[in-house]
Protein backbone atom coordinates (compact mmCIF):
# COMPACT_ATOMS: atom_id res chain seq x y z
CA UNK A 1 0.00 0.00 0.00
CA UNK A 2 2.42 2.73 1.09
CA UNK A 3 1.34 6.12 2.24
CA UNK A 4 1.56 8.56 -0.58
CA UNK A 5 2.26 12.07 0.47
CA UNK A 6 -0.18 13.47 -2.02
CA UNK A 7 -3.12 11.68 -0.49
CA UNK A 8 -2.16 12.40 3.05
CA UNK A 9 -2.71 16.09 3.54
CA UNK A 10 -6.47 15.85 3.35
CA UNK A 11 -6.60 16.13 -0.41
CA UNK A 12 -6.05 19.74 -1.25
CA UNK A 13 -5.68 18.66 -4.84
CA UNK A 14 -2.38 20.45 -5.37
CA UNK A 15 -0.24 18.52 -7.75
CA UNK A 16 3.46 19.16 -7.33
CA UNK A 17 4.39 21.02 -10.44
CA UNK A 18 7.85 20.53 -11.88
CA UNK A 19 7.87 17.20 -13.63
CA UNK A 20 11.33 15.74 -13.74
CA UNK A 21 12.71 17.98 -11.02
CA UNK A 22 14.74 15.56 -8.97
CA UNK A 23 14.49 17.37 -5.65
CA UNK A 24 12.05 16.41 -2.91
CA UNK A 25 9.12 18.58 -1.91
CA UNK A 26 11.22 20.46 0.62
CA UNK A 27 14.01 21.36 -1.71
CA UNK A 28 11.54 22.67 -4.23
CA UNK A 29 11.23 25.80 -2.15
CA UNK A 30 8.22 26.88 -0.16
CA UNK A 31 7.63 29.93 -2.32
CA UNK A 32 6.68 27.79 -5.28
CA UNK A 33 3.06 27.05 -5.93
CA UNK A 34 2.90 23.79 -4.11
CA UNK A 35 -0.55 24.12 -2.73
CA UNK A 36 -0.52 21.49 -0.12
CA UNK A 37 -2.60 22.30 2.88
CA UNK A 38 -0.47 22.70 5.94
CA UNK A 39 -0.82 19.76 8.28
CA UNK A 40 -1.83 20.42 11.82
CA UNK A 41 -2.55 18.38 14.89
CA UNK A 42 -6.26 17.72 15.00
CA UNK A 43 -6.14 16.91 18.69
CA UNK A 44 -4.56 20.24 19.57
CA UNK A 45 -7.32 21.85 17.58
CA UNK A 46 -10.33 20.39 19.37
CA UNK A 47 -8.85 20.67 22.87
CA UNK A 48 -10.27 17.42 24.14
CA UNK A 49 -8.76 16.56 27.49
CA UNK A 50 -7.64 13.14 26.37
CA UNK A 51 -7.90 10.64 23.58
CA UNK A 52 -10.52 8.09 24.49
CA UNK A 53 -9.70 4.51 23.59
CA UNK A 54 -13.42 3.79 23.22
CA UNK A 55 -13.95 6.57 20.71
CA UNK A 56 -13.69 4.48 17.58
CA UNK A 57 -14.83 7.22 15.30
CA UNK A 58 -11.70 9.19 16.11
CA UNK A 59 -9.32 6.26 16.26
CA UNK A 60 -10.53 4.92 12.93
CA UNK A 61 -8.96 7.93 11.24
CA UNK A 62 -5.54 6.86 12.41
CA UNK A 63 -5.59 3.20 11.48
CA UNK A 64 -5.38 2.66 7.74
CA UNK A 65 -6.37 -0.60 6.10
CA UNK A 66 -3.62 -2.78 7.52
CA UNK A 67 -4.57 -1.54 10.98
CA UNK A 68 -1.17 -0.05 11.59
CA UNK A 69 -0.86 3.30 13.27
CA UNK A 70 -0.79 6.21 10.87
CA UNK A 71 2.63 7.82 11.18
CA UNK A 72 2.98 11.35 12.42
CA UNK A 73 4.65 12.47 9.24
CA UNK A 74 1.43 11.72 7.39
CA UNK A 75 -1.19 12.85 9.83
CA UNK A 76 0.65 15.87 11.22
CA UNK A 77 -0.28 14.95 14.79
CA UNK A 78 1.98 16.57 17.34
CA UNK A 79 4.40 14.45 19.34
CA UNK A 80 2.55 14.39 22.63
CA UNK A 81 -0.77 13.62 21.02
CA UNK A 82 0.78 10.92 18.90
CA UNK A 83 1.94 9.24 22.11
CA UNK A 84 -1.52 9.51 23.61
CA UNK A 85 -2.99 8.20 20.40
CA UNK A 86 -0.64 5.22 20.47
CA UNK A 87 -1.73 4.47 24.02
CA UNK A 88 -5.39 4.71 23.10
CA UNK A 89 -4.98 2.46 20.08
CA UNK A 90 -3.14 -0.17 22.10
CA UNK A 91 -5.86 -0.16 24.71
CA UNK A 92 -8.56 -0.42 22.08
CA UNK A 93 -6.73 -3.35 20.52
CA UNK A 94 -6.64 -5.20 23.80
CA UNK A 95 -10.39 -4.83 24.10
CA UNK A 96 -10.89 -6.13 20.56
CA UNK A 97 -12.37 -2.83 19.48
CA UNK A 98 -9.67 -2.49 16.83
CA UNK A 99 -7.77 -5.30 15.12
CA UNK A 100 -4.06 -5.81 15.69
CA UNK A 101 -3.73 -6.63 12.03
CA UNK A 102 -6.11 -7.08 9.19
CA UNK A 103 -5.57 -8.44 5.75
CA UNK B 1 -6.27 8.28 48.15
CA UNK B 2 -9.42 8.21 46.09
CA UNK B 3 -8.86 7.93 42.40
CA UNK B 4 -10.97 7.49 39.33
CA UNK B 5 -10.87 4.19 37.50
CA UNK B 6 -12.49 2.96 34.38
CA UNK B 7 -13.04 -0.73 33.83
CA UNK B 8 -14.26 -2.25 30.61
CA UNK B 9 -14.95 -5.94 30.39
CA UNK B 10 -16.41 -8.30 27.85
CA UNK B 11 -18.79 -11.05 28.88
CA UNK B 12 -19.78 -14.14 26.95
CA UNK B 13 -22.20 -13.58 24.11
CA UNK B 14 -23.94 -16.84 24.94
CA UNK B 15 -25.34 -15.65 28.27
CA UNK B 16 -28.97 -14.72 28.54
CA UNK B 17 -29.79 -11.16 29.52
CA UNK B 18 -30.56 -12.20 33.07
CA UNK B 19 -27.35 -14.16 33.50
CA UNK B 20 -25.36 -11.30 32.10
CA UNK B 21 -27.01 -8.86 34.42
CA UNK B 22 -26.26 -11.17 37.31
CA UNK B 23 -22.55 -11.20 36.45
CA UNK B 24 -22.44 -7.44 36.08
CA UNK B 25 -24.34 -6.82 39.30
CA UNK B 26 -22.03 -9.11 41.24
CA UNK B 27 -19.03 -7.14 39.97
CA UNK B 28 -20.73 -3.82 40.64
CA UNK B 29 -21.31 -5.02 44.19
CA UNK B 30 -17.56 -5.56 44.58
CA UNK B 31 -17.03 -1.88 43.83
CA UNK B 32 -19.86 -0.63 46.01
CA UNK B 33 -18.89 -2.84 48.95
CA UNK B 34 -15.34 -1.61 48.75
CA UNK B 35 -16.56 1.95 49.15
CA UNK B 36 -16.41 2.84 45.47
CA UNK B 37 -18.79 5.41 44.02
CA UNK B 38 -20.14 4.82 40.54
CA UNK B 39 -20.34 7.58 37.99
CA UNK B 40 -21.35 5.23 35.22
CA UNK B 41 -22.32 1.59 34.97
CA UNK B 42 -22.96 1.32 31.27
CA UNK B 43 -23.95 -1.67 29.31
CA UNK B 44 -22.26 -0.71 26.07
CA UNK B 45 -23.98 -3.60 24.38
CA UNK B 46 -23.15 -6.45 22.10
CA UNK B 47 -20.42 -5.84 19.58
CA UNK B 48 -18.56 -7.83 17.03
CA UNK B 49 -15.01 -8.39 18.25
CA UNK B 50 -12.20 -7.18 16.03
CA UNK B 51 -10.62 -10.61 16.38
CA UNK B 52 -11.87 -13.82 17.96
CA UNK B 53 -11.28 -14.27 21.69
CA UNK B 54 -11.62 -17.82 22.98
CA UNK B 55 -13.29 -18.70 19.68
CA UNK B 56 -16.01 -16.12 20.25
CA UNK B 57 -16.71 -13.59 17.54
CA UNK B 58 -19.06 -11.42 19.58
CA UNK B 59 -18.96 -10.01 23.06
CA UNK B 60 -21.07 -7.97 25.43
CA UNK B 61 -19.26 -4.86 26.62
CA UNK B 62 -19.82 -3.29 30.00
CA UNK B 63 -18.12 -0.25 31.40
CA UNK B 64 -17.67 0.90 34.97
CA UNK B 65 -16.52 4.38 35.83
CA UNK B 66 -15.96 4.81 39.53
CA UNK B 67 -14.03 6.61 42.25
CA UNK B 68 -12.41 4.48 44.90
CA UNK B 69 -9.36 3.54 46.89
CA UNK B 70 -6.78 1.52 44.97
CA UNK B 71 -7.75 -1.74 46.68
CA UNK B 72 -11.05 -1.87 44.85
CA UNK B 73 -9.79 -2.22 41.28
CA UNK B 74 -7.33 -4.78 42.55
CA UNK B 75 -10.10 -6.94 43.96
CA UNK B 76 -12.24 -6.29 40.90
CA UNK B 77 -9.41 -7.40 38.67
CA UNK B 78 -9.02 -10.58 40.68
CA UNK B 79 -12.71 -11.39 40.32
CA UNK B 80 -12.69 -10.60 36.63
CA UNK B 81 -9.76 -12.91 36.09
CA UNK B 82 -11.41 -15.75 37.96
CA UNK B 83 -14.80 -15.46 36.30
CA UNK B 84 -15.18 -17.71 33.30
CA UNK B 85 -18.02 -15.57 32.00
CA UNK B 86 -15.68 -12.65 31.38
CA UNK B 87 -13.50 -13.11 28.32
CA UNK B 88 -11.54 -9.87 28.46
CA UNK B 89 -11.18 -6.99 30.87
CA UNK B 90 -9.14 -3.87 31.37
CA UNK B 91 -8.95 -1.27 34.10
CA UNK B 92 -7.47 2.14 33.53
CA UNK B 93 -6.68 4.76 36.12
CA UNK B 94 -7.72 8.14 34.81
CA UNK B 95 -5.54 11.17 35.37
CA UNK B 96 -7.37 13.77 37.46
CA UNK B 97 -8.06 16.16 34.61
CA UNK B 98 -9.15 13.35 32.34
CA UNK B 99 -11.38 12.03 35.05
CA UNK B 100 -13.32 15.28 35.18
CA UNK B 101 -13.90 15.22 31.44
CA UNK B 102 -14.81 11.54 31.48
CA UNK B 103 -17.33 12.05 34.26
CA UNK B 104 -18.94 14.98 32.52
CA UNK B 105 -19.16 12.90 29.38
CA UNK B 106 -20.68 10.02 31.31
CA UNK B 107 -23.31 12.28 32.80
CA UNK B 108 -24.08 13.67 29.35
CA UNK B 109 -24.34 10.16 27.93
CA UNK B 110 -26.67 9.11 30.70
CA UNK B 111 -28.80 12.15 29.96
CA UNK B 112 -28.85 11.35 26.24
CA UNK B 113 -29.81 7.80 27.02
CA UNK B 114 -32.61 8.91 29.30
CA UNK B 115 -33.83 11.25 26.57
CA UNK B 116 -33.71 8.48 24.00
CA UNK B 117 -35.63 6.27 26.38
CA UNK B 118 -38.23 8.97 26.92
CA UNK B 119 -38.44 9.53 23.19
CA UNK B 120 -38.96 5.83 22.71
CA UNK B 121 -41.73 5.79 25.30
CA UNK B 122 -43.30 8.78 23.60
CA UNK B 123 -42.82 7.08 20.25
CA UNK B 124 -44.76 4.06 21.43
CA UNK B 125 -47.62 6.30 22.41
CA UNK B 126 -47.46 8.07 19.09
CA UNK B 127 -47.30 4.83 17.20
CA UNK B 128 -50.57 3.83 18.79
CA UNK B 129 -52.12 6.79 17.01
CA UNK B 130 -50.75 6.44 13.47
CA UNK B 131 -48.53 9.42 12.83
CA UNK B 132 -45.67 8.55 10.52
CA UNK B 133 -43.24 11.50 10.75
CA UNK B 134 -42.86 11.30 14.50
CA UNK B 135 -42.21 7.59 14.35
CA UNK B 136 -39.55 8.07 11.71
CA UNK B 137 -37.81 10.68 13.83
CA UNK B 138 -37.60 8.20 16.65
CA UNK B 139 -36.00 5.56 14.42
CA UNK B 140 -33.31 8.00 13.32
CA UNK B 141 -32.45 8.74 16.91
CA UNK B 142 -32.04 5.05 17.58
CA UNK B 143 -29.77 4.54 14.62
CA UNK B 144 -27.46 7.28 15.76
CA UNK B 145 -27.36 5.85 19.23
CA UNK B 146 -26.40 2.39 18.02
CA UNK B 147 -23.70 3.71 15.80
CA UNK B 148 -22.04 5.59 18.59
CA UNK B 149 -21.86 2.48 20.75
Amino acid sequence: MGYSRENAGGGSGGRSGGGGRPSGPRAGGRRRFLFRRRKYCKFCEDKAAWIDYKDLRTLQNYIPERAKVLPRRISGTCASHQRQLMQAIKRARNLALIPFTSD
Amino acid sequence: MVRTYETVFITLPTLTDDEDRGVVDALAAVVSDGGGVFTANDRMGRRRLAYPIKKFEDGVYTRFLFDSEPGVPKELDRRLRISDKVIRHMTVRLEPDWAVAAKEQAVRDAQARADAEAARAAGVLIEATPEAPAARGRDDDDAEFDERD
